[in-house]
């Protein structure tokens, strides 16, 4: 089943064209990773999908992406609720200056999901643990969410992405800024949370691609490639590029 | 050149930059030093206030009352202390001439009168007995016994007689000259002589005008900062708008004033040389100042927190007032403060709508006419009395005092808020 489908996406950034008629289905429950060089436009591509390019005065996006059949790019569409369905991971772990227990709770507070004090506790219990950060933390959740170390700042935005329970999370080279041992304890994480959500990685590193995805999209100048499972993308691709760029002979 | 001589040179440059900067700081430290100390050793005089202890005789015959009854408030405040008074200065020397009578009443402030009555309003014993009361000295004695004033020049060019320095010394001698804080300094409003005025009037002015100058001017530059920052599209009308703010900022505060006195006095009649309109028409001179440290400290804050608040499912609102505004707030204070500082120290725009005016009551609303620290130090330094140039420099410490006190509160303010956030 495809949580989300996009037809035809025209990305411009002013007068300069950044993604030309992007198709692409991406199956719910899936780890779907996007790869390709610097600047291919996999990054624009991603935040078509919480309408993230709104915030870029002179970004212009065209075309259809329907997430559960339902197409996000209409003027009504209301970006509170789309983003409540589609949460993000930046590249730079950016964690709230506010105490790790309002990192949290920021997401539940603002769409009112928590009733009480105990409930809101327990989302942020149940949000940490998912996040597997609960046990380094837990002593100390009302201190600073900026005084963590990367990789659990990280987690901690994994954290409070996942408190609201979004069906898809969006993430953008989450690991880009982390050691060998926290990028594998995201990895980690992120095989486990596709169970319960759609998931959409950026990465550069194709290892990372090969490890945590089952779908493989690449992306060269703008344009989607190929994309298939990421076993057949990285075994047999169909198209040259593809081919030259796995094995490393440019990007 | 080689590389050791490279080397060399390289070393002496850094040194030699060091030292200007050093240079630079001890000359600041200097000009500040010399201007700190000029005002503390001319004003710190003011702050004492000389006074005459002369024996009184309540004399029942004196002061026209019934000698077998004991008065009653009604009887003393219909008492005349004119006379009564007069009769007193001449007792401290019973041959005076009729002028020399004149001399002695000049040695004292013109108030003499209130506070005899005062006295012995306080003290209805004393009525019918002589008591030691202490009268306020003239700001010519006042002078003169603080060392402010030469006794050496011809008597011609001084403002104190011969007569009355003799009548002085005299007292002094006897220890009837004494020396004491001079509250009055702070209770009293502006008066034509020195030895009574006090800056309550400007200072109740000047803290009207900062109150009503911040309630305006802060919340208006913030959401101005606000939205031009965060929601107003980048167009050729919000560039249209900063550069006219940058504009407004560098625009001369007398021409404030002029908009104050035209639109303010004129066109809405709103009380002349009062706290209200100076405070409005300092507001807008803070505006500027305000709007650009609110955008500065705005857009110094990381887009990285205003993406993750809005990829959390925040509106722009929330984004703003959640996460972008309280992580300004500290800079945005900052400005503000040096704004409100800026016309704390205002003089000219004051002047023109009207504070500039002698008041000599102390207001209790912005509605009531004040005069202003500043515009007060500009008054007293214009007048030709000795007595007022210490009142002149203790103004200007008062003064001071209130924008260091403003500095450490917005320090507070700022260290406050930076601890929670960071």
């Amino acid at each position: 089943m495809n949580k989300i489908e996009a037809k035809n996406v025209d990305v411009y950034y002013g007068a300069k064209q950044a993604l030309f008629d992007i198709n692409m289905d991406i199956e719910a429950n899936k780890v779907t990773a996007l790869i390709g060089p610097s600047g291919c436009g996999k990054s624009t591509f991603l935040r078509c999908l919480n309408r993230m390019n709104d915030v870029i005065d002179i970004c212009k996006v065209s075309g259809v992406v329907k997430i559960n059949d339902y197409d996000i790019n209409q003027k009504d569409t209301d970006v509170v609720r789309l983003r409540e369905k589609v949460g993000m991971i930046f590249q730079k772990p950016n964690p709230f200056p506010k105490t790790i227990y309002e990192n949290i709770s920021y997401g539940p507070e603002i769409h009112g999901i928590a009733q009480s004090k105990s409930e809101m506790d327990n989302i942020v219990e149940e949000s940490l643990r998912k996040a597997a950060l609960w046990e380094e933390v837990k002593d100390r959740i009302h201190e600073p969410g900026t005084g963590l170390s990367g990789g659990q700042q990280q987690r901690l935005c994994i954290a409070r992405t996942i408190s609201i329970k979004p069906e898809v999370i969006l993430m953008d080279e989450p690991c880009s800024a982390l050691d060998p041992i926290a990028t594998a304890q995201i990895e980690e994480l992120i095989d486990e949370l596709r169970k319960e959500h759609t998931i959409i990685i950026v990465t550069h590193s194709m290892s990372q691609a090969a490890r945590v995805s089952q779908n493989t999209g690449f992306f060269h100048l703008g344009k989607l490639i190929e994309v298939g499972s990421t076993d057949k993308i990285f075994k047999n691709p169909t198209q040259q590029q593809t081919q030259d760029y796995i094995t490393g002979r440019f990007g | 050149m080689n590389k050791e001589e490279r080397l060399i040179k390289r070393y002496k440059a850094e040194k030699r930059f060091q030292f200007y900067g050093k240079a630079a700081i001890f000359m600041a430290l200097l000009f500040l030093v010399v201007f700190l100390t000029k005002i503390f050793s001319t004003g710190y005089t003011a702050f004492q206030k000389t006074w005459l202890v002369i024996p009184v005789n309540y004399n029942a015959d004196l002061l026209y009352l019934d000698p077998d009854k004991k008065p009653t408030t009604e009887d003393i405040n219909d008492a005349d202390f004119y006379e009564f008074g007069i009769e007193t200065f001449i007792s401290l020397d019973p041959d005076a001439s009729e002028d020399q009578i004149m001399e002695l009443k000049k040695m004292f402030a013109f108030t003499f009168e209130r506070e005899l009555k005062y006295y012995l309003l306080d003290n209805p014993d004393s009525f019918g007995k002589t008591v030691d009361v202490k009268l306020t000295a003239s700001d010519d004695l006042d002078q003169v016994f603080k060392g402010n004033y030469p006794r050496d020049i011809p008597e011609n060019r001084r403002r104190a007689s011969d007569y009355q320095l003799k009548i002085f010394d005299k007292l002094d001698e006897d220890g009837r000259v004494i020396s004491e804080f001079n509250a009055s300094f702070f209770t009293n409003a502006d008066s034509r002589e020195a030895e009574l005025a006090g800056i309550a009037s400007s200072f109740m002015g000047s803290l009207f005008s900062i109150l009503v100058c911040l309630s305006i001017a802060f919340p208006v530059a913030l959401l101005a900062a606000v939205y031009l920052e965060e929601f107003a599209p980048k167009n050729r009308f919000t560039d249209f708008i900063e550069v006219n703010i940058n504009n407004l900022a560098a625009v001369p505060s007398i021409v404030f004033g002029l908009l104050g006195l035209g639109v303010l006095l004129a066109v809405f009649g709103l009380p002349r040389s009062t706290p209200l309109v100076g405070g409005i028409t300092l507001s807008l001179m803070t505006l500027p100042t305000i709007i650009i440290a609110a955008r500065a400290s705005l857009k110094a804050v990381p887009p990285s927190i205003r993406e993750a608040a809005l990829a959390m499912g925040a509106s722009k609102m929330q984004t703003t007032v959640h996460h972008t505004m309280p992580l300004a707030l500290p800079g945005t204070l900052s400005g503000t403060i040096i704004g409100l500082a800026q016309a704390l120290g205002e003089t000219a725009p004051l002047i023109l709508i009207g504070m500039v005016a002698f008041v000599n009551t102390i207001p209790g609303t912005p509605m009531d006419p004040a005069a202003s620290l500043p515009v007060q130090i500009y008054i007293w330094a214009e007048s030709a009395e000795r007595g007022f140039v210490e009142k002149v420099s203790a103004c200007i410490m008062v003064l001071l005092f209130f924008l260091i006190f403003m500095n450490l509160g917005a320090q507070l303010i700022r260290h406050k808020f930076e601890k929670k956030w960071n």
